[in-house]
């Protein structure tokens, strides 16, 4: 099965996906609160983070990631549409967004405007 | 609308109020939006003569149409004020007046109000960052802001200071973080939901498909700009010798850790791309030297011509340092630059003694320009005169002609006579010297589209009106020029059309451009400025490069400037006919 493959150290934060993303499933409008895919930062560093599918609330309490001295905010790369923080709901109707791969067959628009190599297409 | 939202923000500090107005849809057809809208309310609403410290200077941040839609680097705003952003739902913001104490301006979906800036003033521009969005308290809120701040240069009203946004990019560099530090004004905030519209979306994604292809073919846009950044710079500009040393007084110093190889190894580099960027030509890394750690951009072209090499200096690490505390401090790197080159060679003169001066600045020592650095923005004790910028230093020691500017600012790193095109352009450009608003070293250096020798005066005053007046249109589209490198000017214009709904062809929009340099001559003329400021600092005249690939060569700007005025319509003393001003449909 197709599947978009995040490289992080290859992301420039450039924000060109969430633009590409919301070009194509919303027609001629740009608003990276209606994309599927969001860039999260932390630092100086950039996490591309794509919308999954909707399930009710899996995590009971807070989660935190501590690699080396730093401590990061399990939500911050969270791929559920989930109502603690505002990515991945349509604002107007609430509806939760998950990604398509912009139908069949898989041809993502936030990996064909992506240029540094950070977003790919790989088969499993 | 398509592309632009049609609202203007006009804030008075001086009452602290506020109101939204209509933008008029002729203007915007006229000048685009950015620089070219910024530049025609600016010159409407403000009186040339004014003082730009006073309240009655205007400030004006315009974004253009083509912002925040997913145009290749459509992601810049421009500033527009008389010297010394995107997304939030509004294509200008107008700042009046001057508040009593320290003020943020927060534009938060659409919520616009003055957050009082006290516990903000004198910290540098990322604490200033960090607190905010800290104060904000909802993280997701605060990741979606963004900051465009002054540091505490621009809070003293150092002519040096710019505004620094996103803790590294600095905005302009004629003293503008002075005249927002004369309001009062620490910063801006800004944070939008507002969707914005695309004439045909299905075209204009096919567009910018074809467009990253042929960026992608480009050597230049698909190998140096992402891997290196503006740096890769350096080696060409040094074997043509244009890069300059000891304040433009020699080219052919060994170029010794300053290189795109030195740059990878006193460096892990990390791309960082403006919205929407597919070359990402921002490099951000750690800097570490002697006491100093600290993380930020690493120097581009610019700051490595301007506070390395023309200052002596070739230790990567140390020009790395001084970048970044330029960006915490809110100085620009090449005001600051050209400033302490002049003090150098004031001391290598005689001029003045280190001993006066109570630091000892001279050329090649980095750790007294580190200090120094730091000094002046605080403007401490005895560095008070250090920072009053290259002219007024130079001039109080009696030896203007030590200073290498134009009009006031200092000279970009480009030796005026190894490249004479560049020259014209710096000699002729209305915001002073600076290689951004005219790329002819784009065809004269890198021979992208024509392959035109550097030394050659031929054909090179319609070449800087080309570069000059696209430069204006491109600005105000709110893209970037860097992509010229890959891309022609007429290939912007099929993304235009697309992203607007318009029908301009690429003449059309040039002669946008050529509107908006005319209207920018025209106020500076109002200014008091005339022929005689359309000239270089006369050592590029009398004296010759000394050394380099280079050597023997003098400006010969002189020559190629009657025919740049006549190219562009301007009498022999470089005023706009009245003819040229009615076909540009600007005759009052």
């Amino acid at each position: 099965m197709p599947r978009i493959k995040i490289d992080h150290t290859k992301c420039t934060g450039c924000r060109h996906c969430e633009a590409a993303c919301s070009l194509n499933h919303v027609a001629n409008t740009v608003n990276p609160r209606r994309s599927r895919i969001r860039v999260m930062r932390d630092g100086n560093r950039y996490y591309p983070v794509i919308a999954g599918p909707f399930v009710d609330a899996a995590c009971t309490s807070k989660q935190y990631i501590v690699i080396g001295d730093q401590t990061y905010d399990m939500c911050a790369f969270c791929r559920a549409s989930c109502p603690e923080k505002p990515y991945f709901i349509e604002a107007e109707t609430g509806i939760p967004l998950k990604c398509d791969f912009c139908g069949i067959p898989p041809s993502p628009s936030c990996v064909r405007w992506c240029n540094t190599g950070a977003l790919e297409l790989v088969e499993d | 609308m398509n592309g632009w939202i049609g609202r203007c923000l006009r804030v008075n500090l001086t009452e602290g109020k506020h109101q939204i107005e209509k933008l008029d849809t002729d203007a915007l057809e006229k000048y685009l939006g950015g620089r070219g809208l910024g530049v025609k309310v600016f010159t409407d609403e403000v009186d040339p003569n004014i003082d730009p410290l006073s309240p009655e200077n205007k400030l004006i941040f315009c974004s253009g149409p083509l912002v925040g839609t997913g145009a290749i680097t459509g992601a810049s705003c421009n500033v527009i004020t008389k010297s010394s952003l995107s997304g939030a739902g509004f294509d200008m913001v107008i700042i009046e007046g001057q508040s009593e104490s320290p003020v943020i301006l927060s534009i938060i979906d659409d919520k616009v109000k003055l957050v009082p800036g006290l516990e903000y003033w004198g910290r540098s521009t990322a604490e200033t960052e960090e607190l905010f969005k800290k104060n904000l308290g909802d993280q997701w809120m605060a990741r979606e802001t963004f900051l465009v701040s002054i540091g505490p240069a621009g809070e003293k009203l150092l002519p040096l200071a710019n505004l620094v946004n996103d803790r590294f990019l600095s905005v302009g560099g004629a003293g503008i973080g002075a005249v927002m530090g004369a309001k009062n004004l620490k910063a801006i905030a800004v944070k939008g939901q507002h969707s914005l519209q695309v004439a045909d979306g299905s075209r204009f994604v096919q567009v910018i498909n074809t467009l990253i292809n042929k960026l992608n073919s480009a050597p230049l846009t698909s190998q140096s700009m992402p891997q290196w950044g503006t740096t890769f710079l350096v080696g060409l500009c040094y074997q043509k010798g244009i890069l300059p040393r000891n304040n433009f007084r020699s080219t052919s110093q060994p170029l010794k850790n300053v290189g795109t190889e030195a740059l990878n190894s006193a460096f892990a580099l990390r791309g960082r791309g403006c919205f929407a960027c597919p070359i990402a030509c921002i490099k951000k890394a750690d800097v570490k030297y002697s006491a100093f750690e600290g993380k930020g951009m690493v120097p581009t072209y610019l700051a490595i011509g301007t506070l390395g090499f023309n200052c002596g200096i070739s230790d990567l690490s140390a020009i790395g340092v001084m970048s970044v505390l330029c960006g915490e401090m809110g100085l620009d790197p090449v005001a600051t630059g050209g400033n302490f080159a002049t003090v150098m060679e004031l001391v290598e003169k005689k001029a003045v003694t280190p001993e006066e001066l109570k630091i000892d600045i001279s050329f090649g020592n980095a750790d007294s320009m580190i200090e120094a650095i730091r000094l002046i923005s605080t403007k401490k004790g005895y560095a008070k005169r250090l920072g009053q910028g290259g002219m007024a230093i130079s001039e109080s020691f009696n030896m203007p002609e030590i200073f290498m500017g134009v009009k006031g600012f200092s000279l970009s790193p480009f030796d005026p006579r190894a490249i004479q095109g560049m020259g014209l352009h710096f000699a002729t450009c209305n915001y002073g010297p600076h290689h951004l608003y005219s790329y002819t070293f784009i065809d004269e250096l890198l021979n992208v589209h024509e392959n035109l020798d550097p030394l050659e005066t031929q054909g090179k005053a319609a070449l800087v009106k080309r570069y000059q007046d696209t430069s204006a249109v491109v600005d105000s589209l709110g893209l970037c020029n860097w992509p010229l490198m890959g891309l022609k000017f007429n290939n912007y214009v099929p993304m235009v059309n697309s992203c607007l709904g318009t029908n301009y062809k690429a003449d059309d929009l040039l002669s946008i451009g050529e509107r908006i340099w005319n209207i920018e001559r025209i106020f500076n003329m109002k200014a008091g400025f005339n022929m005689s400021h359309d000239t270089l600092p006369e050592r590029f005249f009398k004296e010759p490069i000394p050394d380099g690939p280079a050597e023997g060569q003098i400006s010969r700007v002189k020559e190629m400037l009657p025919e740049y005025y006549q190219l562009r319509g301007w009498s022999e003393q470089g005023e706009p006919l009245q003819e040229k001003l009615q076909a540009l449909g600007l005759e009052e």
